[in-house]
């Protein structure tokens, strides 16, 4: 209970407190008020100007200009000079104005110029608004108040507003800068005011309309801003689905790719001395480095290397045909790769792809945008790089017509005009295709041996500049030749080469001034390599320096003694038969050991590709060919003949020798018994 | 077909020293980049301008001339620029060593 009363009271207290506090809020308001009221008293009838001009004349002496009351009389005594004018008609003002006015204007030139400047820097434009208005109205007022001098000055300045008015009136468009446009008769009008108030008029309406366009405009950028930043995904995601878009994104991808890759550092600077390079001259041709490898994470990796082969068109371009790979189940099986050898980038420039195993890759030659590839299943596949697709554009058909088994061997021979695709699968037939219509073979042989065995084709080539003959290897290890036209078309000869699969054919490929084109090599699984004459049914020789499987083997495409193979031990062999047949010139591993699958030269026959059973190709470099080689060459191969003919009657006599021998014993042991 | 453009953008981007990779449309929008938002409408604005200038300079010189492409080299890094009639690809790469 206490305690309530103590809170009834101090509630009491409060409201009280609060009261007081009212009732002096009250009477300050009140004081205030009245205060103002005086104030406003006091101002009426004082003089208010006089305390203007005192601090307007404090202004003006602090920038070192003559107090407003000199000038004011100045001002007086001046216009006195020209009462008439005052009463003139608004038509004639301007014309009386001008006239008028040069007399005081020469007169008073130098303190003129110097007042303009000090008034424009010292009033902000925005005020001029309200403030000429309010001169406007209140200019009776104000005239009175200062009587002689404002009378004077406010009749001129007076017909001029009128005048204003009057043409305001009639003709609304009109304002203040068509009545003052030309210079002199501005400089003539500011000659004429006091300084500080009036001049506001002409700067007012100039300026404010800068403001007023210039607000429109930043709003306009603002939208601008606002619109860039619109663009929401699916907008993003059509334009990027957009063909002009990925024809874009292809060709500047490539572009900047390349650009990337280029490595030239342009501001080398060589006056710094630097680090010569050091004596590197080893003039033999036997040296061979590793350039680089082409290597794809998702499309080569873990694919055999099927084949390699060149471009005619851009020596650059190396095209490789890959396997399928286990790792990847999901992608496709059959891979095509355009690698560049020019741009160090690491990327491949195209890749092709279809469903089946590629085993056999060619540049179609006289259509530089076409790729042919042969498949594990037996089709043949045309793939173009113009067209922004990695399928093939064209395949032929899974028919008896055609191909039913992988097509191992794959070659476009002929001419510009006349030119066919060659391709031949292992259960020995040969087509012969029009790139235009794979839908159908042009020509089929069947490669019989004896008119009853078909020939199993692992390799296929053609001598240099043939389009008729050719030769095959074969899984059985024999080596056939024949020719596709004529009488007797399909499989002429068989020689028994090997003692295991044929794994590549190749016919000597360097043009020169003797006619080397009979020449032939073969690789097989049996380890060798043999080197061949179409001439002759015995090998010229063999070379039996690997030991693994020899998977490939190919002559040089420019110099004629020269030949590179490959072993599945990872060995890349390059021979020389004009300086030794028994040592190779040079040899170099795999990184990581992996098999070699295949081998090709560049056209200019300074680079050597090499394709493993991991997907990988290693590019190699070697020096120079020499050019006294063919001579030197045939040289070489009679001394071959001649070895070969001298061993051969040196086992003769050998064996006479064994014979004779034995049959000297033979008689000895009959005569003893 | 998209992640075919997702491709190539990633595989310019993995390139050792590039920092980033911008896709400008005709209309100076960045419609793909690897870059920070802000960055990006920063480049494709300012290079959209600059290829501008540099197509009018090109053909100016030569009527039947035309811009294919765009290296600026700067101390800090180079801009690659490979302008074209709808779209913009620009890659910004630190020198390498």
């Amino acid at each position: 209970m206490s305690s309530m009363s103590d809170r009834k009271a101090e509630l009491e207290r409060k409201k009280a407190k609060l009261q007081a506090l009212r009732e002096e809020k009250d009477r300050r308001r009140r004081e205030k008020e009245q205060k103002d009221a005086e104030e406003a008293t006091q101002r009426a009838s004082t003089a208010p100007g006089h305390d203007v001009r005192k601090e307007l004349d404090e202004i003006l002496s602090s920038l070192g200009v003559a107090p407003v009351k000199d000038v004011l009389s100045s001002l007086s005594s001046m216009t006195s000079l020209t009462p008439p004018q005052t009463a003139s008609p608004d038509a004639s003002l301007p014309h009386t104005d001008k006239s008028s006015l040069p007399p005081h204007g020469a007169a008073k030139k130098p303190n003129v110029l110097q007042v303009v400047s000090v008034q424009s820097t010292d009033i902000p434009p925005k005020e001029n608004v309200t403030y000429t208005k309010q001169t406007q109205t209140t200019t009776s007022s104000v005239g009175e108040l200062r009587d002689g001098y404002m009378d004077d000055w406010w009749r001129t300045r007076k017909a001029h507003a009128t005048d204003y008015y009057d043409e305001y009136n009639l003709n609304p468009v009109l304002e203040w800068e068509d009545e003052f446009t030309g210079d002199d008769e501005d400089a003539a009008f500011h000659g004429k005011l006091p300084p500080g108030i009036l001049p506001h008029g002409l700067p007012t309406v100039k300026e404010v309309q800068p403001a007023v366009t210039a607000v429109p405009q930043e709003k306009k950028e603002e939208e601008k801003e606002k619109k860039i930043r619109e663009l929401s995904n699916d907008e993003k995601q059509t334009i990027m689905l957009s063909a002009e878009f990925q024809k874009f994104i292809s060709r500047a991808g490539r572009v900047i790719e390349r650009a990337l890759a280029e490595s030239v550092d342009i501001y080398t600077d060589y006056t710094g001395g630097g680090d010569s390079e050091s004596a590197q001259d080893d003039k033999s041709d036997a040296r061979l480095s590793l350039v680089r490898t082409f290597y794809d994470e998702r499309w080569s990796r873990g694919r055999c290397v099927t084949c390699l082969d060149w471009s005619p068109l851009h020596p650059e371009l190396l095209l490789a045909a890959y396997h399928n790979s286990d790792d990847a189940p999901h992608e496709p099986d059959g891979v095509c790769l355009v690698w560049n050898t020019k741009f160090k980038k690491t990327t491949p420039e195209d890749i092709f792809h279809c469903q089946s195993p590629v085993m056999s890759a060619t540049f179609a030659r006289f259509h530089q945008n076409l790729i042919l590839g042969g498949t594990y299943s037996g089709q043949i596949v045309l793939w173009d790089n113009r067209v922004q697709k990695r399928t093939p554009i064209q395949r032929s058909p899974l028919s008896s017509l055609a191909h039913t088994h992988p097509v191992y061997c794959l070659s476009v021979v002929g001419s510009q005009n006349a030119h066919n695709l060659i391709s031949v699968s292992t259960d020995g037939r040969m087509c012969s295709w029009s790139l235009d219509m794979l839908s159908q073979p042009q020509e089929t042989l069947e490669l019989q041996h004896r008119q009853s065995k078909a020939v199993a084709v692992t390799c296929l080539d053609f001598p240099h500049a043939d389009v008729n003959n050719f030769v095959l290897g074969a899984e059985d290890g024999n080596v056939y030749t024949g020719c596709r036209h004529g009488q007797r078309a399909g499989v002429a000869e068989c020689v028994e080469a090997h003692a295991g699969p044929v794994t590549s054919v190749s016919c000597h490929a360097a043009a020169g001034t003797i006619d080397m084109s009979h020449l032939y090599l073969t690789s097989s699984v049996d380890w060798s390599v043999k080197l061949w004459s179409l001439k002759e049914n015995k090998p010229l020789y063999s070379f039996e320096d690997s030991s693994d499987y020899v998977s490939d083997a190919r002559w040089s495409p420019v110099h004629p003694a020269l030949f590179a193979t490959v072993d599945a031990g990872g060995k890349l062999v390059l021979w020389n038969l004009n300086r030794d047949t028994e040592v190779p010139i040079a040899s170099i591993s795999s990184e990581e050991g992996a098999a070699f699958n295949r081998v090709s030269w560049s056209a200019g026959g300074s680079l050597v590709a090499a394709g493993d059973d991991a997907g990988k190709i290693s590019l190699y470099e070697l020096a120079e060919p020499r050019h006294d080689e063919w001579t030197k060459l045939v040289y070489t191969l009679q001394d071959l003949r001649n070895n070969q003919t001298d061993e051969q009657a040196e086992r003769l006599s050998i064996t006479r020798n064994a014979l004779g021998h034995s049959l000297r014993l033979e008689i000895m042991s009959w005569l003893t018994t | 077909m998209a992640n075919e453009a997702d491709e190539t953008v990633r595989k310019l981007s993995s390139h050792k020293g590039v920092v980033g990779v911008v896709v400008v449309n005709g209309e100076g929008i960045p419609i793909k980049s690897t870059l920070d938002n802000h960055v990006s409408v920063q480049y494709a604005g300012l290079m959209g301008s600059l290829i501008d200038k540099a197509k009018a300079v090109v053909r100016d010189l030569d009527p039947t001339n035309d811009l294919t492409f765009l290296r600026i080299r700067s101390k800090k890094s180079e801009v690659m620029v490979a302008p074209d009639k709808d779209f913009i690809l620009i890659v910004v790469q630190t020198p390498i060593e």
